[in-house]
C-alpha cells in the first residue's frame, strides 16, 4: 500500500464535513457575555432535535441540577452562558464523534464513549486539582481525538508499517508523524480551526499528547493530556495502537498532581461517564 | 453474579447446545459453569484473572481497575470487583461456591499494562499486579500463566468447559 503524502491527509481535511450551522453560530457568539435567551433561541428554533438533546444534556444526573430545566432561558440561568454554550456544542458534534474509527479499531461508540470519559475525567480532574479558567475543558475533551476519524483511514491502509516492531516504544503520535508527516492531534487542531472553534480549544486539541511543546502550556491542555491517558489505562476507547503513548512528567508536575488523585478520579469516571451518556441521543452505525 | 448452566436449544428440529457468552465489564466479574463462555475486552491497566477447576468445571473471571480500595471505600462497597484488593478474594469465593476446589484451582493473569515513559503514577498496571502476586503468596495460590505488562490492549475469552484461555491482541490470539 502506497504511503499517502502529507497533501493527501490535508486534502481530506479540507473535505471533512462542517459543523451544524448552529454550532458555528453559538461559536460566533462565544466571546459576548451578554448573549440573550432571545438569541439563543433563534439559532435552536430550526433545529428542535438539538434542543432536546440540549435539555436532555442539561437534565442529565452528572450536572446533577436541582430542578429539571425545561426551557432554554431556565438552562441559561441555571448554568451561565459559557457553561450553556459548551453544551450546545457538545450536543452538536456528538453526532460526528459517534462514527466507527477504522485503522485505530475501535468499533461504532467508541471514540464517543472515549470522548465523554476523557470530558467527565478532565472536569474531575480539575475538581480535584483546584484548577479553575478553565471553561472549555469540556468541548476541548470531548473533540480532542476528532482527527482520528481522518488519519484511522490511512491508519487502516497501512498497519503492517504502523505494527513494525522497532516502533514499539515510540509514542504513537510520533509515529503518526514519521510515517504520514502529521499526527491525530494536528488534524484534530486543523478540522476545529476550520471550524472557527476558538484557540484555546483548538491549541488543548493540537498538543494534548506533547502538552510540553504548547508555547506556553496551560492547565487546560495539561488535564486533557492526562485525562486522555488515565482513560485509556481504564479501556475506554483503548484502540490498536493500546497504551503506546507517553504522559508528560512536567505536565504532572505542573498541576502538582498525585497518584492518588489520580486513582480517586478514576475509580468515579465509570459512574460519571454513565450518568452522563445515558442523556445523549446518538444513533451508532451497527455493524453488520 | 451465578451464571445458568448452558440450555438447550431446539433450533430446526435439532437440539443445539447453545454455550452462553458473558461480557465482564470493567469492575466486574462473572462466574459459570461447563459450556459458558466468559469475555472481557480493552485490557489496558486493569487486571485479567481467570480462576479455573478443571475437575467441577467452574470458573470466573474478574476485571479489576484499580489496586486497592482504600482510596474510596464507598466505592469499595458498592463496586468491589473494581479493586484487586476486594475483587480477587471475592473472585475465589464465588468459584468455591460453585464447587471448585482451592487445590484444584488454575490462576491465570493477564493485562497490567503502562503507558510509555517513567512516571510512576502511570504504574497502575504494575500495582495492580503486584497486589494481586501478594494476595496469592499470602494464600498460597500459585500462578499458573501470566500474560501481563507491555502497552497492549488485551481481550480475554475463557471457554469453562476446558478452561481454555484465549488472548486476543490486534488480529493475533494465544492461548495462556
Amino acid at each position: 500500500m502506497k504511503r499517502p503524502s502529507e497533501e493527501d491527509i490535508i486534502s481530506r481535511i479540507d473535505a471533512f464535513p462542517n459543523i451544524p450551522s448552529a454550532a458555528a453560530k453559538i461559536l460566533s457568539l462565544l466571546d459576548d457575555p451578554d448573549t440573550s435567551a432571545e438569541q439563543i433561541g433563534e439559532i435552536l428554533r430550526y433545529d428542535p432535535g438539538l434542543t432536546a438533546n440540549l435539555l436532555k444534556l442539561t437534565n442529565s444526573s452528572y450536572f446533577g441540577l436541582p430542578s429539571k430545566v425545561g426551557s432554554v432561558n431556565q438552562a441559561l440561568v441555571l448554568l451561565g452562558w459559557k457553561k450553556l454554550a459548551q453544551l450546545i456544542l457538545s450536543a452538536c458534534t456528538t453526532a460526528v464523534m459517534a462514527k466507527p474509527v477504522p485503522g485505530y479499531d475501535l468499533q461504532p461508540g467508541e471514540l464517543w464513549r472515549h470522548s465523554i470519559a476523557v470530558s467527565v475525567v478532565a472536569e474531575g480532574l480539575s475538581r480535584e486539582l483546584g484548577v479553575t479558567g478553565v471553561d472549555e475543558i469540556f468541548t476541548a475533551a470531548l473533540l480532542h481525538d476528532v482527527g482520528k476519524l481522518v488519519l484511522g483511514d490511512f491508519i487502516r491502509d497501512n498497519t503492517s508499517s504502523i505494527d513494525d516492531e522497532s516502533l514499539r516504544e515510540v509514542s504513537f503520535e510520533k509515529v503518526e508523524q514519521r510515517l504520514f508527516g502529521i499526527d491525530h492531534a494536528e488534524i484534530g487542531a486543523r478540522i476545529l480551526s476550520n471550524w472557527s472553534f476558538p484557540e484555546t480549544i483548538i491549541t488543548a486539541v493540537r498538543w494534548h499528547h506533547d502538552p510540553d511543546a504548547a508555547d506556553p502550556p496551560n492547565n487546560l491542555i495539561d488535564v486533557v493530556h492526562i485525562a486522555n491517558v488515565l482513560c485509556l489505562m481504564i479501556g475506554i476507547g483503548i484502540g490498536r495502537e493500546g497504551l503506546q503513548y507517553t504522559p508528560s512528567e512536567a505536565a504532572t508536575r505542573r498541576l502538582g498532581l498525585k497518584g492518588e488523585q489520580l486513582e480517586i478520579v478514576a475509580a468515579q469516571a465509570m459512574g460519571w461517564v454513565e450518568e452522563l451518556s445515558e442523556s445523549f441521543s446518538v444513533h451508532f452505525e451497527e455493524e453488520f | 453474579m451465578i451464571l445458568r448452566p448452558a440450555r438447550e436449544r431446539v433450533w430446526r428440529g435439532r437440539v443445539k447446545v447453545q454455550p452462553m457468552k458473558q461480557i465482564v465489564a470493567v469492575g466486574d466479574m462473572k462466574v459459570g459453569r461447563d459450556g459458558d463462555i466468559l469475555v472481557t475486552h480493552a485490557l489496558g491497566s486493569c487486571l485479567g484473572l481467570v480462576v479455573y477447576d478443571p475437575v467441577a468445571k467452574v470458573g470466573g473471571l474478574l476485571h479489576a481497575m484499580l489496586p486497592l480500595s482504600r482510596i474510596n471505600l464507598q466505592k469499595a462497597e458498592s463496586h468491589p470487583y473494581m479493586f484487586v484488593d476486594r475483587g480477587v478474594p471475592l473472585l475465589f469465593k464465588a468459584v468455591y461456591q460453585m464447587g471448585g476446589q482451592k487445590q484444584r484451582l488454575i490462576v491465570k493473569a493477564t493485562g497490567c499494562g503502562s503507558p510509555l515513559g517513567k512516571n510512576a503514577m502511570f504504574k497502575i498496571g504494575e500495582r495492580n499486579y503486584k497486589v494481586l502476586r501478594k494476595l496469592l503468596e499470602k494464600n498460597n495460590v500459585a500462578l499458573h500463566a501470566e500474560d501481563v505488562g507491555g502497552t497492549d490492549s488485551r481481550t480475554v475469552h475463557v471457554d469453562l468447559s476446558s478452561g481454555k484461555t484465549i488472548i486476543r491482541i490486534k488480529e493475533k490470539r494465544k492461548e495462556l
